[in-house]
């Protein structure tokens, strides 16, 4: 699968995941806090914060495999820096990173615009939902709570994930940092 | 024989598979069992700091609260004679039992977690990984430059506010320094990709090709590694055991 990178996009991705893994551990401190008070639930509308470098990595290096080796990457990071949640974070990367990289599977690799990215916001959303269902014992919850969790969680990988991912991503090409990586590329072919 | 000393890719399979087994048991005794069995393990087999593993358990034990009342006021009706009724809700044994197997499995995750993190060195993880999980070389080493990443980004944070506070921002409180981060993920990212081109540039200058290469750190498997792992899984059955 690595054969065709790029050194500096294999870099990339792992600045990327540094960089994101920071803020998914900031995200982490500020869900814990809520979640004592509001129970898991807390976590739910602020998930898509935990998929957003792999849309944007996929969005500027498209290439297989950029969505779920970021989240992992991610992941992992998180947990050397100090994620007390330990191990099992690197599992849930791997899950989450499946899904984003299901819904750029689909189109082939071919397609980058903003639904396939939403989609991908949503494919995380589902998986890593199947992993807190079964973790998380939600079988335990009433089945209206369960969905309106669910609801929250795809909303929030669509939105701050999907859309909040491109945002980002075409701010940065803006600064011109990304000249050199396949966004760049597309965006002169096309325009 | 200590955990520290453990081969780090054995210890996360062992500790993962603990918590996915504990992911099907619903009981509290389990849990219980199999937080009470990893702190004795914490305390007879590894040297960890004991204020730190505190400072990392207060976190979840607000979550394990969240937990237990989320699952008492939205849990399944459950049949069962009724204990207490709790905001209007009649709460039976079962709704009881589930929250509270919830509730310490949340503890017991973490027991485990820290068992693990506490005791592992990245450096000797990733190594291990690459050693014995068969991971990419080209992974793993970018899986470094990361890591030695954070200094750089650190710094260049501290340049992006000098430059703001040359600009006239007042950066005075705390409060300053938090309510201009979002105006500064853009510059700092834009930063941090250049960089990487830099760094990528001069692996492969010094000849870096990912291909597999020679360690000055070899992680073995001794036997060590399964007696721990042994008794990690042992701990386990004895703690389902407890739960029947």
């Amino acid at each position: 699968m690595l054969k065709s990178w790029k050194l500096k996009e294999i870099v990339l991705l792992a600045i990327l995941s540094v960089v994101f893994a920071v803020v998914y551990l900031a995200f982490v401190h500020v869900g814990n806090l809520w979640a004592g008070l509001i129970g898991p639930i807390a976590y739910e509308w602020i998930f898509g914060i935990w998929f957003i470098v792999s849309i944007i990595a996929a969005y500027i290096i498209r290439r297989p495999g950029a969505a779920f080796l970021s989240e992992v990457l991610a992941a992992t990071i998180e947990m050397m820096i100090g994620n007390a949640i330990g191990p099992r974070i690197i599992l849930v990367g791997i899950i989450q990173g499946l899904g984003a990289e299901a819904a750029f599977a689909v189109t082939g690799y071919k397609r980058y615009d903003l639904w396939v990215l939403m989609l991908a916001g949503f494919g995380a959303a589902a998986t890593s939902f199947a992993y807190t269902y079964v973790m998380g014992g939600l079988v335990a919850l009433s089945p209206t709570y369960v969905a309106t969790m669910f609801a929250l969680r795809a909303t929030s990988g669509m939105l701050i994930a999907g859309l909040g991912g491109k945002i980002l991503s075409d701010l940065l090409l803006r600064t011109g940092a990304l000249e050199g990586y396949s966004l760049a590329r597309k965006g002169r072919v096309h325009g | 024989m200590t955990f520290h000393e453990m081969n780090p890719t054995i210890k996360f399979l062992t500790v993962t598979l603990l918590m996915f087994g504990l992911a099907f048991m619903y009981n509290p005794w389990t849990p219980l069992a199999v937080f009470i069995g990893t702190l004795i393990l914490q305390i007879l087999f590894s040297n960890v700091n004991w204020k730190r593993w505190g400072l990392f358990m207060i976190p979840f034990l607000f979550t394990a609260l969240g937990t237990l009342w989320t699952t008492l006021v939205f849990g399944k009706e459950a049949g069962g004679e009724v204990m207490f009724t709790l905001f209007g809700k009649d709460l039976t044994v079962e709704n009881v039992m589930l929250a509270s197997t919830l509730s310490l499995r949340v503890l017991a995750f973490t027991a485990l977690s820290l068992l693990f993190t506490l005791t592992t060195d990245p450096k000797r993880f990733v190594y291990s990984l690459m050693q014995q999980g068969k991971l990419s070389p080209k992974i793993a080493y970018s899986v470094f430059v990361g890591f030695r990443f954070f200094p750089i980004l650190k710094r260049e944070l501290m340049q992006l506010y000098e430059t703001h506070a040359l600009r006239g921002v007042p950066l005075e409180s705390r409060l300053d320094y938090i309510r201009h981060v979002p105006s500064l993920i853009i510059p700092l990212l834009a930063g941090s990709i250049r960089q990487a081109e830099r760094i990528a540039f001069s692996m492969e200058a010094r000849g870096f090709t990912g291909e597999p290469r020679a360690t000055y750190e070899v992680v073995a498997i001794t036997r060590y590694d399964f007696l721990l792992a042994s008794i990690l899984i042992v701990l386990f059955g004895v703690s389902v055991w407890i739960g029947i």
